[in-house]
């Protein structure tokens, strides 16, 4: 029961006391006391249940939204179709490729092996093998489609995670990096840039050769350096 | 002097197709006695086991222990500091290339290289073949 119901309660039954008409003019006086606190104790508790009613519900509607905007963000779909079907199409993308660069390596092998003594036998090694090596080409087909997929449930989190984010006014927190991140920063590079190496072969080859010092590397060179 | 081509060359990758299509670009160039290590560690063990490598073709990215750390190891060893060593990445931040150039590499190549790029490091490391 609310707090005010329960001071009105009170508040009735002292009238009820009162009303019974007691001759006792202290006991008269300790109603009256009780009277008062219990009409303080209305107040207080009436503006109390008002303002915590209201942040109840700010509270309440905020966790229902945010219950609506994980559901949007449709989470076991997340964990446990899309990645685990991106993932499974990546390593079929390198078992592909691998597959692939195996058959041609071992064709191109084979063919550099091959005796030329009978050149229309020779001949006829080379144009299968060389067929062979075209067929094994299809897998960059295959391969375009999976990865395809792969950017598609890329693109698909990363839409939903911003919305979430921009919605919940959700800030990056801080973490820390775990001891086998912190080697392979100090220790790895990233591995291929986007738009080709950051510095092209000719420009190696001048630092080895001497025609390019150190010193003379320009102000990009030397920035990234320090970055 | 001329380059001895019988000499044994260390390729140092962890993928097993790099250190595959290496072999072969080595054969064509005529260098048939290829020996391989997945990472540094291995390739340091090989070295200092008493093979006497004429050249070591190393990728960066490794784990344990990476072609750079590799690199600093064989120039800091008395017996193996004197071992040509090329370095192969496929990134190639100025930063790094000079580290390695620090460390004592004797050249540097970007990934991804030809037979005619890799012929011609060597070349400039071991001499004309």
């Amino acid at each position: 029961m609310p707090a005010f119901d329960v001071a009105n309660k009170i508040r009735d039954a002292l009238d009820d006391i009162k009303a019974a008409d007691l001759d006792d003019p202290r006991l008269m006086e300790v109603l009256g006391l009780a009277e008062n606190l219990v009409d303080t104790m209305k107040l207080f508790f009436g503006s109390m249940d008002h303002s915590l009613l209201s942040e109840f519900k700010h509270i309440g509607s905020y966790i229902s939204r945010t219950r609506d905007e994980i559901a949007a963000l449709r989470p076991n779909d997340i964990h446990g179709s899309r990645i685990p079907t991106a993932g499974a199409e990546l390593e079929a993308v390198v078992n592909d490729t691998e597959r692939a660069t195996e058959s041609i390596m071992t064709l191109a092998e084979d063919i550099m092996s091959t005796e030329a003594t009978d050149l229309e036998t020779y001949k006829m090694q080379v144009d299968t093998a060389m067929m062979n090596m075209i067929e094994a080409c299809s897998f960059q087909d295959i391969t375009g489609q999976r990865v395809s997929k792969v950017v598609a449930t890329l693109t698909h989190i990363e839409e939903r995670v911003s919305r979430f984010s921009e919605v919940m006014g959700v800030m990056d927190a801080e973490t820390p990096m775990t001891d086998k991140e912190k080697w392979q920063a100090e220790n790895l590079l990233n591995g291929p840039q986007i738009h080709g190496p950051a510095t092209g072969q000719d420009a190696i080859d001048a630092l080895f050769d001497g025609e390019t010092s150190e010193a003379a590397l320009g102000q990009d060179d030397i920035d990234s350096m320090f970055d | 002097m001329a380059v001895d081509t019988n000499m044994p060359v260390l390729v140092v990758d962890d993928y097993k197709t790099m250190c595959r299509i290496m072999r072969n670009l080595l054969k064509q160039l005529g260098f048939d006695n290829v020996d391989e290590a997945a990472d540094g560690a291995e390739a340091l063990e090989k070295m200092q086991s008493g093979k006497n490598f004429g050249l070591v073709i190393s990728d960066w990215n490794m784990e344990p222990m990476t072609g750079f750390e590799l690199l600093k190891q064989v120039r800091a060893d008395e017996k193996l500091k004197g071992t040509p060593f090329i370095m192969i990445t496929a990134e190639s931040k100025t930063e790094n290339v000079i580290a390695a150039k620090r460390a004592g590499v004797n050249n540097y190549i970007v990934k991804p290289f030809n037979a005619t790029t890799l012929k011609a490091k060597m070349a400039s490391v071991l001499g004309d073949f």
